[in-house]
């Protein structure tokens, strides 16, 4: 039997190697699907369980503050309502929307987190009259009110490199009837399945089989989310088996109330230009100017019916499309009783009810580049890209209309259409920057010229040269000399500058050589003493571009940008306070705790006495100088200004102020080209053309004691008679009042 | 009948003269200058700055300094020459321990407020607990 064992042994050593490969085949297919399966799960969880969305940043603008008494017409606060997508409507308002009640506005405020402070909604009466608001009204109660902040307007976003926009609702946000119609429409089942719906399956299979392509899907709520979370569109096996292993996983590890929720915030419903629309909350306020909360029936069912072709039901390029599928969900919605049968008739007699067109994306890029550039300093873009933060700027939708229909009007003038523009508006007595452009084409996301063309100055030096100037020896009525002057520079070449009229005027008091903008005695003055000043008071700003100073700088040949040029007026019209301009004055995450707060500064930087003595000089630019154009323009108004050109007129600039804004404009060409345009000719037609549409009050100067103000004789600065015709009223420290008498002549 | 010119209606007439010209020469001489500031808080923008301050000081009262902030900065751009919203605003950082700011804000309420004597004694009274800090 030797043999036999012999012949039995071999068999079973055969069987047992052969019992192993298959248990090990088994344990190995095992552990590569727990493999695959907790592949799977970890994906889930690192969306499911960080940030399941890239958010973008959002930009607001300043929010507008309502008081009777305040400047506002109802034509603007309509145009703000407008821009924060508040709907008109005849019934009374919702939140987010409005209508008009003979000569006043009833709004519905949306609620809103300020940060420091939430606002809910609120539905508030505004009077108008004459120009100005004349009563606010709490509808509810009837209480005046003194004062009432409007949530402010979103100016842009920060996309992520996905395109995507959204917003989010969270849990307890979605509407009942939304998620009843969805699964009306999309999952009838959803309530019961565990991600899969094999009825659902083999129901979509017959049809396709009977259509003899695919008509219809048997994909569950779940496992369309699975696809859009962590999937292509591609149509294949493997896809599909990992969709239906992914909708098992979230079932299994989520509430039906998440899953339906995280659904209702990714599903792409609309396209706006390069942007993607996420999620029916923004899909909402792009089309409805509605928040979700406040959509009819035909609202939900174009949303809703949108999901299975957005492209196809979109309500813009395929309106009948779009209606004939609304419809289509209203029937369902009726037929799966979310609706009722008056309802349902009501809402199928409906229109779209759509808006016009959608808004632009980015409508103010320059000044959103300008926020980003700001923002740079604490957040990457990356950061901007995703985090969802809000950042509350100093934006003033009002005064950028102006400043855009003004700078075209301007514009206008010129027949050039290579002639480009920056124009910086500023609240010169806090920093904020209210309003800027970067392009004569003004929604245009190019080169911001504002921030980034260095241009050199011109004339816009003498200011703070003059305020360089003026101290124990000069004052506004010291007699100056218009002559030629000759300088040796350092590389042994001789400067001759010379007036831009190319004339000699004589002598005449410094005041009146600054008004009419005279370079030979502000050369004169600057190389006997007023440089080094003067570059002093630059580095003081950082506004000193050169360790090397030359005396052609008194004649403003440094380049600066707008921007910056803003910069150096704003300490000039603040009595020598300065103030750094931000656009920024905070941010907070999107949950609304802050991150970031931009305080108001204030750094006596010059000496106010002093400063007052420039801004008088600038007010006489305005009434007699260069720039007299406004005094003819506005003869009722003061305003302190300067004008300045650069050689064979290639850039032309003007910088004013009034009584709270300054504004900077600049023109000229990208390829420095000349454009025959002086700072008078140019850039300060076009301010006027801005300041005209937004309306401003006069500048003043501030009271201060150490200044006597006297009549003087701008001809050669003695002391005149009131009276006389030609006389100015000047101020001058108190020990340094002229005492030389002039006669009238 | 005609009025006629006797030692003592001269008498009163000379009294009534002299006294016109010291009640003109007790005004005090202030030459109109259209180019120099008037006093904000007279202004109709007043109200609502003043209910924005009354909501910052109960604020600070209540050690919200940030809310004070907030309330004070909207008063300011209401009317960014009240030397009272500054003031407060120096209150506000001077409480928060922020006393750089404490002393600029000083800095920037007296250069609106020199006139006002109630004003510039509060800032003056600030100032050191600021500088102390």
């Amino acid at each position: 039997m030797p043999s036999r064992a012999k012949r039995k042994k071999p068999k079973s050593a055969n069987r047992r190697p052969r019992r192993n490969y298959r248990l090990i085949a088994v344990l190995l297919l095992v552990g590569a699907f727990a493999v695959y399966l907790g592949y799977l799960n970890h994906l889930i969880n690192s969306r499911f369980e960080g940030d399941t969305w890239a958010i973008p940043s959002r930009v607001f603008a300043r929010a507008q503050e309502l008081y009777p008494s305040l400047v506002l017409t109802r034509e603007q606060l309509i145009y703000e309502l407008d821009l924060s997508s508040y709907l008109a409507v005849k019934a009374e308002p919702l939140p987010g929307q409005y209508r008009l009640l003979g000569g006043s506005l009833e709004v519905n405020t949306r609620p809103f987190d300020f940060g420091t402070q939430f606002q809910p909604a609120r539905l508030v009466q505004v009077f108008f009259e004459r120009g100005r608001i004349s009563a606010l009204i709490d509808s509810g109660s009837s209480e005046d009110l003194q004062l009432f902040r409007l949530p402010p307007v979103i100016l842009g976003s920060y996309y992520p490199d996905n395109d995507e926009d959204r917003l989010l609702l969270a849990e307890d946000e979605v509407p009942q009837r939304f998620i009843d119609t969805l699964i009306a429409v999309e999952d009838r089942q959803f309530f019961q399945h565990w991600g899969l719906s094999p009825m659902s399956i083999m129901r979509a299979f017959l049809v396709n089989l009977r259509a003899g392509k695919a008509v219809q899907g048997g994909s569950t709520l779940t496992q369309q989310l699975a696809k859009n979370l962590f999937l292509t569109p591609e149509k294949t096996l493997l896809r599909k088996i990992n969709e239906a292993f992914m909708a098992l996983i979230l079932e299994l590890r989520f509430s039906k109330q998440a899953i339906i929720t995280a659904y209702v915030n990714e599903v792409f419903v609309l396209q706006q230009k390069r942007i993607a629309i996420h999620g029916f909350a923004q899909a909402s306020r792009m089309l409805f100017r509605r928040s979700v909360d406040s959509l009819e029936a035909q609202h939900l069912a174009l949303l809703v019916g949108m999901v299975k072709g957005p492209s196809r039901y979109n309500p813009f390029s395929s309106p009948d499309a779009a209606l004939s599928r609304r419809n289509l969900v209203l029937k369902i919605m009726f037929e799966q009783g979310v609706l009722g049968e008056a309802e349902f008739s009501e809402a199928t007699a409906a229109p779209l009810g759509i808006v016009d067109r959608l808004p632009g994306v980015n409508p103010f890029p320059a000044y959103l580049d300008l926020v980003k550039r700001q923002l740079q300093a604490s957040y990457s873009s990356a950061e901007l890209a995703q985090r969802g933060l809000r950042v509350f700027t100093a934006f003033d939708p009002l005064l950028q209309r102006n400043l855009e229909l003004g700078l075209a009007r301007g514009l206008g003038r010129y027949n050039q259409p290579e002639l480009q523009a920056a124009v910086v508006i500023a609240d010169y007595l806090n920093g904020d920057i209210q309003a800027l452009v970067g392009d004569r084409v003004t929604d245009f996301p190019g080169f911001n010229r504002a921030l980034m063309a260095q241009r050199p100055i011109g004339s816009l030096i003498k200011p703070l040269l003059l305020y360089s100037l003026l101290g124990e020896q000069l004052t506004l009525a010291s007699k100056v000399k218009d002559e030629p002057i000759r300088i040796q520079q350092s590389d042994g070449k001789i400067w001759e500058p010379r007036n831009y009229d190319r004339e000699l005027h004589g002598e005449m008091s410094l005041y009146e050589a600054f008004i009419h903008s005279y370079n030979l005695p502000f050369v004169q003055l600057g190389v006997a003493g007023g440089l080094e000043a003067l570059a002093q008071n630059l580095a003081q700003i950082k506004l000193l571009k050169h360790d090397v100073v030359y005396p052609s700088m008194l004649l403003g040949t440094t380049s600066m940008s707008a921007f910056e040029v803003s910069q150096m007026f704003q300490v000039i019209a603040n009595n020598g306070y300065f103030t750094p301009l931000t656009t920024i004055r905070s941010v907070t995450d999107q949950h609304n705790q802050t991150l970031e707060r931009v305080p108001f500064e204030s750094h006596k930087l010059f000496d106010q006495a002093r400063m007052i003595q420039v801004q008088r000089a600038m007010i006489g630019v305005t009434e007699n100088g260069t720039a007299g154009y406004l005094a003819e323009r506005f003869p009722a108004r003061t305003l302190a200004g300067k004008t300045g050109t650069t050689n064979e007129a290639r850039d032309s600039w003007f910088a004013g102020f009034s009584s709270r804004l300054l504004t900077v404009v600049w023109l000229g060409r990208d390829d420095n080209g000349p454009i025959n345009l002086t700072g008078a000719s140019g850039a300060l037609k076009v301010w006027s053309d801005i300041m005209e549409l937004q309306g401003f009050e006069s500048f003043k100067i501030s009271r201060d004691d150490s200044l006597d103000w006297r009549h003087i004789n701008p001809a050669n600065g003695g002391i005149t008679r009131k009276s006389c015709e030609i006389s100015v009223l000047l101020p001058f420290p108190k020990d340094q009042v002229p005492t030389a008498r002039s006669r009238c002549p | 009948m005609p009025l006629a010119l006797t030692p003592r209606l001269f008498c009163r007439l000379a009294i009534l003269l002299i006294l016109s010209i010291v009640a003109a020469c007790s005004i005090p001489e202030k030459p109109p200058n259209r180019y120099q500031d008037d006093i904000e808080v007279s202004q109709p923008e007043a109200r609502p700055v003043t209910e924005l301050q009354n909501q910052a000081l109960a604020a600070l009262n209540q050690d919200q300094y940030q809310l004070a902030v907030d309330y004070l900065q909207r008063a300011i751009k209401i009317q960014p020459r009240n030397a009272w919203s500054w003031h407060y605003l120096a209150q506000t950082y001077w409480r928060d321990a922020q006393y750089d700011r404490c002393l600029a804000m000083i800095e920037r309420s007296n250069s609106y407020g020199s006139f006002d004597e109630a004003l510039t004694s509060a800032n003056d009274r600030l100032k050191p607990k600021c500088q102390q800090g």
